[in-house]
């Protein structure tokens, strides 16, 4: 009996332990490759402290290439979340407003983008364009339309989330009896209401966007994870350690993220904000 | 002239009537309720009033004016719902300063006002506090400060009380009827709850499948219910067999007596309800197996009650 209360109390212990090993190994592992500068066959134990660095990163980091590669992609991030929370803040509160009945349907084409595959829609759509606008295809904003359908499912769920934890009819018309348009209602009340909702969507779209790989490579635009992809080739430890780099950016963003919607969710009564995983 | 006015309201949804000619007329700084069971058309009325909902014909008229073709937010109404609805992202005074803000009125200007108006609901303190910080019941005053803060001409109340407990709901009910009096606001509140109705009221309204069964005070909708539903829904009533009719009777116009032959009805007490300031007893009826309610009226005869006790009934001589 008494075994198998230590067993019980042991193993889920245990089983933390083995799922912290299993992320965090590679993690390290890889943190060794990029920021030490010993040859891969002499990484043991023996040489755990010795002859750390970062200028294989540094050097990524200097290099144009990169930095060019940064810019279009958090560029082509910018106009995806303009272009996303455009199309999908008016569709949303539509559909909780006015059509109930049609969020079935909208449900359904947000989830489109894991049904259909990337090269689908770019052998498609491409098509499509290279026969009306070539010079459209040309632009590095080609991507947006292709990266906004990406990341549709991530923004209407954020956003459907939010919606759903306000009374949205009443505080409508609790601020159009109090004398306000309905473009008022929407920056005084709704927006701010929203403001966890998009947040989380715009981040869930910007990291859609620096990991995107399949699209940017079939239109041949030198975004980030093209760069990353090149990079490993010509300087493989330079490209993990910026991996790592991004990783680490990356988590304290969503860290930020996680500390406004705790805040929010005592402000607002929101409650469970959650939009799934993220790619 | 009426400070607000339905003629010939209609409103359909799909195939139900939720509105059929609805017309009362309301006199400047009344309080009247619109009562009835779920579904009878009372929150439709106050909707179309509002602007949230769209007549299929008819008009209203606020001072005069048809507004029935006007949106909500240029009506000059103010509306408490049922709902807290108070916006969550801004403060308890920010909330009642929204109307204002909207109107353009400047910052010192909105301030001095929310605080007026927080001091008309005693709740001055709680200006700095967020919607979630505060009771239920403050939440319904803050949102009566928050409608009344644009001196609106008519105050609409979408069953306010419904979601506060007991205690509080009469504590609110009480506020509401002291704003109505002290501003002279004239006041729609629409409520399924009779005794709310009564205790609140200049008028009553009681509605039933989209029409008005009987407008009056609530003490001519009480004792001179027009039709039956009135009777039945406003106040308990038996329905009691007179040779070949019926009559209408409330509880406390009945006297229980010995079963003799003074008694117009017999029957054996089935059931006895102490409810503090009186006791519902039920009684069925030798020869018409009907259960009724009477109140006690003499001590001495409270003494004598027992369950399958025969006792005489008999109407009360005012």
């Amino acid at each position: 009996m008494a075994t198998m209360k230590f067993i019980g109390k042991i193993w889920p212990r245990l089983y933390i332990a083995i799922a912290i090993v299993f992320f965090v190994a590679p993690l390290l592992s890889m943190a060794r490759f990029a920021f030490q500068r010993i040859p891969v066959i002499s990484l043991g134990r023996e040489n755990l402290f010795k002859r750390w660095t970062i200028d294989g990163l540094l050097t990524t980091l200097r290099d144009p290439e990169f930095s060019h590669s940064l810019s279009v992609s958090l560029k082509v991030a910018f106009f995806t979340v303009i272009v996303l929370l455009f199309l999908m803040v008016p569709t949303t509160l539509w559909v909780h407003l006015s059509a109930p009945r049609w969020r079935g349907v909208v449900e359904t084409v947000t989830i489109l983008p894991y049904v259909v595959p990337p090269i689908a829609l770019v052998v498609g759509v491409s098509g499509t364009y290279r026969s009306i606008a070539p010079w459209f295809l040309a632009s590095n904003y080609s991507l947006v339309p292709f990266y906004a359908i990406l990341a549709m499912p991530f923004t209407f769920r954020s956003l459907d989330v939010g919606i759903k934890a306000l009374d949205l009819r009443t505080l409508v018309d609790a601020a159009k009896s109090l004398g306000a348009s309905s473009s008022r209602v929407m920056w005084n009340v709704l927006l701010p209401n929203l403001r966890t909702s998009l947040i989380n969507a715009a981040f869930l779209t910007i990291t859609v966007v620096l990991g995107e790989f399949t699209i940017a490579s079939l239109l041949l635009k030198r975004t980030l994870p093209m760069y990353m992809a090149q990079a490993q080739g010509r300087e493989p430890q330079g490209a993990l350690g910026l991996g790592l780099f991004i990783l680490v950016l990356t988590t304290i963003l969503f860290t930020l993220v996680s500390i406004i919607r705790k805040k929010d969710s005592k402000s607002i009564d929101v409650k469970n904000i959650n939009v799934g995983m993220v790619p | 002239m009426s400070a607000l006015d339905f003629v010939k309201v209609s409103k359909s949804f799909g195939e139900v009537q939720a509105l059929v000619d609805f017309s009362i007329s309301l006199e400047q700084g009344e309080l009247v309720s619109l009562l009835g069971p779920s579904g009878c058309g009372k929150t439709t009325a106050l909707r179309i009033a509002a602007g949230f909902e769209i007549a299929d014909s008819g008009s209203i008229h606020l001072e005069s004016t048809n507004i029935i073709g006007l949106p909500a937010n240029e009506r000059k109404m103010g509306m408490v719902f049922q709902s807290y609805s108070l916006f969550p992202h801004l403060n308890i005074r920010d909330n009642v300063a929204f109307g204002l803000k909207v109107r353009g009125v400047r910052n010192e200007e909105r301030k001095k006002r929310a605080g007026e108006m927080l001091d008309l609901v005693r709740l001055s303190d709680l200006g700095h506090r967020m919607p979630h910080q505060i009771s239920g019941g403050q939440q319904q005053r803050v949102a009566l400060a928050r409608a009344l803060a644009t001196q609106p001409h008519v105050l609409l109340l979408d069953e306010p009380l419904s979601a506060l407990d007991a205690k509080i709901r009469v504590e609110v009910r009480d506020e509401i009827r002291r704003l109505n009096r002290d501003l002279g606001v004239t006041t729609v509140f629409v409520t399924h709850d009779q005794d709310e109705a009564m205790s609140i009221s200049d008028r009553i309204c009681v509605m039933n499948n989209g029409k008005i069964e009987q407008i009056g005070s609530p003490r001519d909708v009480y004792n001179a219910p027009a039709t039956p539903f009135v009777a039945h829904f406003v106040g308990s009533i038996n329905s009691l067999p007179v040779g070949d009719t019926r009559v209408l009777i409330r509880p406390e116009n009945l006297e229980l007596v010995n079963p003799d032959a003074s008694a117009q009805w017999c029957g054996t007490i089935t059931d006895i309800t102490f409810v503090g300031a009186f006791t519902k007893i039920s009684v069925l009826l030798d020869d018409q197996k009907i259960t009724m309610s009477v109140l006690t009226i003499s001590a001495q005869f409270e003494h004598h009650l027992s369950i399958g006790a025969n006792v005489g009934i008999v109407e009360r001589k005012s």
